[in-house]
């Protein structure tokens, strides 16, 4: 438990969702500044994605294109919950809207691609200023809640109204058609990847922004956030009206690829699976989001080749990726909360401190402490129970630090 | 008698308590003095269990204190009064009272006990079914301390009693310290900002700087030195 | 006017096993003030198990008392392996292992006792009451299923109010701190807390399995709106759970009946949201109260 005499942080957050600019045995020095820094990251992230999807098959460029979405939906999450202190178990259904949405503009109009996917994103951010309003006088826990409610509406909505979401039969979307002679699959994969790359580039830059700062604030302590002069309410609704946008782009994204949206297409289980991708990938972090977006993707495929290997039976094959996914939610909370980013970063500042000696800490026990603090929370948020502001400190077995 | 040998606490790389010794007597009140983040508030956690010890011993009239649990040592008659008087606002004024009597009084022998506790603080019977939010500072202090004796114990630790009290407030529960222990033979640690007060009431004062004691003396000589105040008390 | 009258009587019992759910959420809250996504799932498994002994021929009231000391034990068991080391860290912690927890619940009863719903019989008859001539959409054991949640609510409140246990739990739940001061084993209290509000949620499940599609996954609408009750009553009150529950199962019942069952989850959405605009504390809490 910290007792930091100032609560509020600064820029200098336990947090770097694009990698760590401290650790200096890098052969390339990327440029201090935010922006230019992440574009830098960006052109060199497009050139490697382009080299994949050459060498790949069209299948799994298919495939990476839906890593691409997932990443954007994954993203957005890991911002509301690493950054901001809340849970969704509504993303699940934030991309169904962003998927129908898209899919109606599809079935009704003749809109430029681009310009269907703004709209989605729009229609997904303003349903995500409905709920979060509200939801945002609950405790950040209690989000998941109200979302979990959200994400049972979206499918029997669906339902209801068959006549213009199609019912069980669902809405049917166009792919994008590729120019000249490039292979369908690896130019819906191309901007698919090209979204996701401008989406890390905005998120990076969000976090890094004032308005980073004051979520981060907001998840540390509401109370000292609000006596710091920040909009404790707007603060959390623009984090899940962001994440609500992204969630809603990624879903769009991922019905070009799956080229049809039903009401089965989005259940409550893909929400929890998000929520598992994120926890996986490290909450707070983009460069977790990916790693959530290739198990969100593979799991599922290894799960039911697992199964039908060892012969398990349909019904536990069915569910058998589900159980997987609830399973590392479990285990990833317990064992390494800041996931597989924030693991692999320890490992790196360990590697460099081993090779060169220079990265070891002045300070052990210090280095330590802070060390074990970043790894409190899923993406190393800090914890805020302080006796002194907070009523309900429950540490029952947590020796508290005074004077 | 409480006996405090070598008391270590270690916060990280900070040493909250080097070594403290001294006794606390039956019948008195030990009064530990210094400035802020001396060590005081530390040294109370560690007698009760609070915080874990790195080194050292403590017992009351012969059993050892140190590397129990708090439960445990409440047990044995010890009574923490913590900073900000620890007081539980959304349960009532009998409530609280009747959480300080569970675990070392019978069944039988907590009503009596409340009762004791309602003729020495009255304004507390009337409010007995009020939430202890409700109650003024005093009175939130009267809960604290009733809650603290009404269970009997043998020793009373006590964090700041006088903060944000007005000054008639401090002088009466000064005198009821006194009473406790001249007249219960209770033994008391009382950790003070307020250095007069405490020295008005202690038979015995330490002073506390970065977690050794500098100064343990009778309260008129602490009094006296104007070095040591200055230095160490900042008056 | 027999279908309006018919969709209450239906939301009322409906309404009482939401309440069911939000009284164990609320002494999860109070507790360790976390909302249990896995509170349902939890009510689902010793249903199954209930269940498991009826086929075997054991007598409905033995199973029904089996299945509730399960959820005794299955309480306890969760707080001590799952909960306890996370304590004193971030709060969302524990949230998200409680929903990882309901995911992989599920995920067992499916592959134990399959995943398609199946009939779970009532303690009482299920066909409806005779009120003069016209019989109406409430049975036997629908008025078992009141009484029950009052009952449970009853003993909830009487427990915290005038037992010394309760007054143990209340005071680790508020300030643990001061309770370890004045000699309470707060830890224990928290899984004593924790091992009730399963016990209530396996008394949910046993009243909601014979109204709903028995299966794995029939729990999850009634935790949601066992939420939405529990948050309506103010999350830490019984009888704001037990209001709050009633009010939703009202809600949903009537839009069921009149709009479209499809419509009930939007219901309670709607329900919910509009409650949190207007009493953001809920309708039965303080706003002090409402610190998580």
């Amino acid at each position: 438990m910290t007792r930091a005499p100032s609560p509020v942080p600064v820029a200098e957050s336990a947090i770097r969702p694009d990698g760590d600019r401290r650790d200096g045995g890098h052969l390339l020095r990327l440029p201090e500044q935010p922006l230019l820094r992440h574009l830098v990251l960006m052109v060199f992230g497009a050139g490697l994605l382009y080299l994949l999807t050459q060498s790949l098959s069209a299948y799994n460029n298919f495939q990476v294109g839906e890593i691409g979405a997932f990443a954007i939906a994954l993203a957005g999450l890991s911002v509301l919950t690493g950054q901001n202190g809340q849970i969704s178990l509504g993303h699940g259904a934030l991309m169904a809207i962003g998927a129908y949405t898209v899919a109606l503009l599809m079935v009704h109009t003749h809109l430029n691609l681009v310009v269907e996917l703004a709209i989605a994103t729009l229609v997904t951010t303003a349903v995500g200023v409905v709920v979060g309003v509200p939801a945002a006088r609950l405790g950040g826990a209690y989000l998941a809640g109200v979302t979990l409610l959200l994400a049972l509406t979206v499918p029997l909505l669906a339902a209801q109204y068959g006549s213009i979401f199609g019912g069980e039969q669902g809405l049917t979307t166009t792919p994008p058609s590729a120019p000249g002679t490039i292979n369908p699959e690896r130019w819906l994969a191309w901007i698919q990847l090209a979204a996701a790359l401008v989406v890390m580039v905005l998120l990076g830059n969000l976090v890094r922004s004032r308005f980073g700062r004051a979520f981060r604030a907001v998840r540390d302590d509401d109370v000292a956030a609000s006596l710091a002069g920040i909009h404790v309410t707007r603060t959390k609704v623009l984090a899940f009206s962001v994440s609500a946008g992204c969630a809603g782009l990624g879903g769009a994204l991922l019905v070009l690829s799956t080229g049809v949206v039903n009401t089965g297409e989005f259940p409550l289980t893909l929400s929890i699976e998000l929520l598992a991708g994120m926890v996986i990938g490290g909450a707070g972090t983009l460069v977790g989001a990916w790693w959530g977006a290739i198990a969100l993707v593979y799991v599922p495929q290894w799960s039911t080749s697992l199964s039908s290997r060892l012969s398990l039976g349909t019904t536990v094959a069915a569910y058998l990726a589900d159980a997987l996914f609830g399973a590392a939610l479990i285990v990833v909370i317990l064992a390494a909360p800041s996931g597989i980013q924030g693991s692999l970063r320890r490992l790196a500042h360990g590697i460099a401190a081993a090779t060169t000696g220079r990265a070891s800490p002045p300070n052990p026990p210090a280095a330590l402490a802070r060390l074990l603090r970043s790894a409190d929370v899923p993406g190393g948020t800090r914890s805020s129970s302080d006796a002194s502001t907070r009523s309900r400190d429950r540490s029952p077995d947590q020796v508290a630090t005074k004077e | 008698m409480l006996q405090v040998d070598g008391l270590s606490v270690r916060y990280g790389a900070v040493e909250a308590l080097q070594g403290v010794s001294f006794q606390a007597r039956d019948g008195e009140v030990t009064a530990v003095l210094g400035a802020n983040g001396a060590g005081k508030t530390t040294l109370l956690r560690a007698l009760s269990g609070l915080v874990r010890c790195r080194a050292g011993s403590a017992t009351l009239d012969g059993t050892g204190l140190i590397g129990r649990q708090p439960e445990a040592i409440v047990r044995m008659g010890v009574a923490h009064v913590p900073e900000g008087r620890g007081v539980i606002p959304e349960l009532t004024v009998e409530e609280n009272l009747r959480l300080g009597a569970l675990v070392r009084l019978r069944r039988s022998e907590r009503r009596d006990a409340i009762d004791g506790i309602y003729d020495v603080f009255a304004p507390l019977r009337a409010r007995r079914r009020r939430p202890a939010s409700s109650l003024s500072g005093g009175e939130r202090q009267m809960l604290a301390i009733g809650r603290a004796i009404v269970a009997k114990p043998t020793l009373l630790l006590l964090d700041e009693p006088s903060l944000g009290l007005a000054p008639t407030v401090v002088a009466h529960t000064m005198e009821l310290l006194r009473t406790l222990s001249g007249r219960d033979g209770l033994s008391i640690v009382l950790v003070e900002q307020n250095v007069r007060s405490a020295l008005s009431v202690a038979s015995w004062a330490l002073v506390l700087n970065l977690g050794r004691i500098v100064v343990a003396d009778r309260p008129e000589r602490v009094n006296e030195d104007a070095d040591l105040r200055r230095h160490f008390l900042g008056f | 006017m027999g279908l309006f009258l018919n969709t209450v009587l239906n939301g009322v019992s409906e309404g009482m096993v939401f309440a069911a759910i939000a009284l164990g959420l609320v002494l999860v809250n109070r507790a360790t003030g976390i909302v249990n996504f896995s509170q349902g799932a939890m009510g689902m498994m010793t249903t199954f198990v209930a269940y498991s002994l009826l086929s075997g021929g054991i007598g409905y009231w033995p199973a029904f008392v089996v299945a509730l000391a399960a959820g005794f034990f299955l309480g306890a068991a969760v707080e001590l392996i799952f909960i306890r080391p996370l304590q004193g860290k971030s709060p969302l912690n524990p949230v998200i292992v409680t929903i990882g927890l309901l995911v992989v619940l599920e995920g067992i009863a499916g592959s134990i006792w399959g995943v398609t719903s199946r009939g779970f019989p009532p303690a009482f008859s299920q066909r409806g009451l005779r009120i003069g001539s016209t019989r109406v959409a409430f049975s036997t054991f629908d008025l078992f299923i009141v009484a029950a949640v009052i009952v449970l609510m009853a003993v909830m409140i009487a427990v915290f109010r005038w037992t010394d246990v309760g007054l143990r739990m209340r005071g680790a739940a508020f300030s643990p701190e001061v309770a370890r001061l004045l000699g309470v084993r707060v830890g224990r209290m928290f899984t004593l807390g924790w091992a009730l509000a399963a016990t209530a949620g396996a008394l949910a499940g046993l009243l909601a399995a014979p109204i709903s599609s028995f299966g794995p996954y029939y729990m999850d609408l009634n935790l949601v709106y066992g939420f939405t009750a529990a948050v309506l009553g103010g999350l830490l009150s019984p009888v704001g759970a037990l209001v709050g529950g009633l009010v939703t199962g009202l809600c949903i019942s009537l839009v069921g009946g009149y709009l479209g069952g499809n419509l009930e989850p939007l219901g309670a959405l709607a329900l919910l949201l509009a409650v949190l605009m207007a009493r953001p504390q809920g309708l039965f809490g303080s706003a002090k109260a409402r610190r998580i």
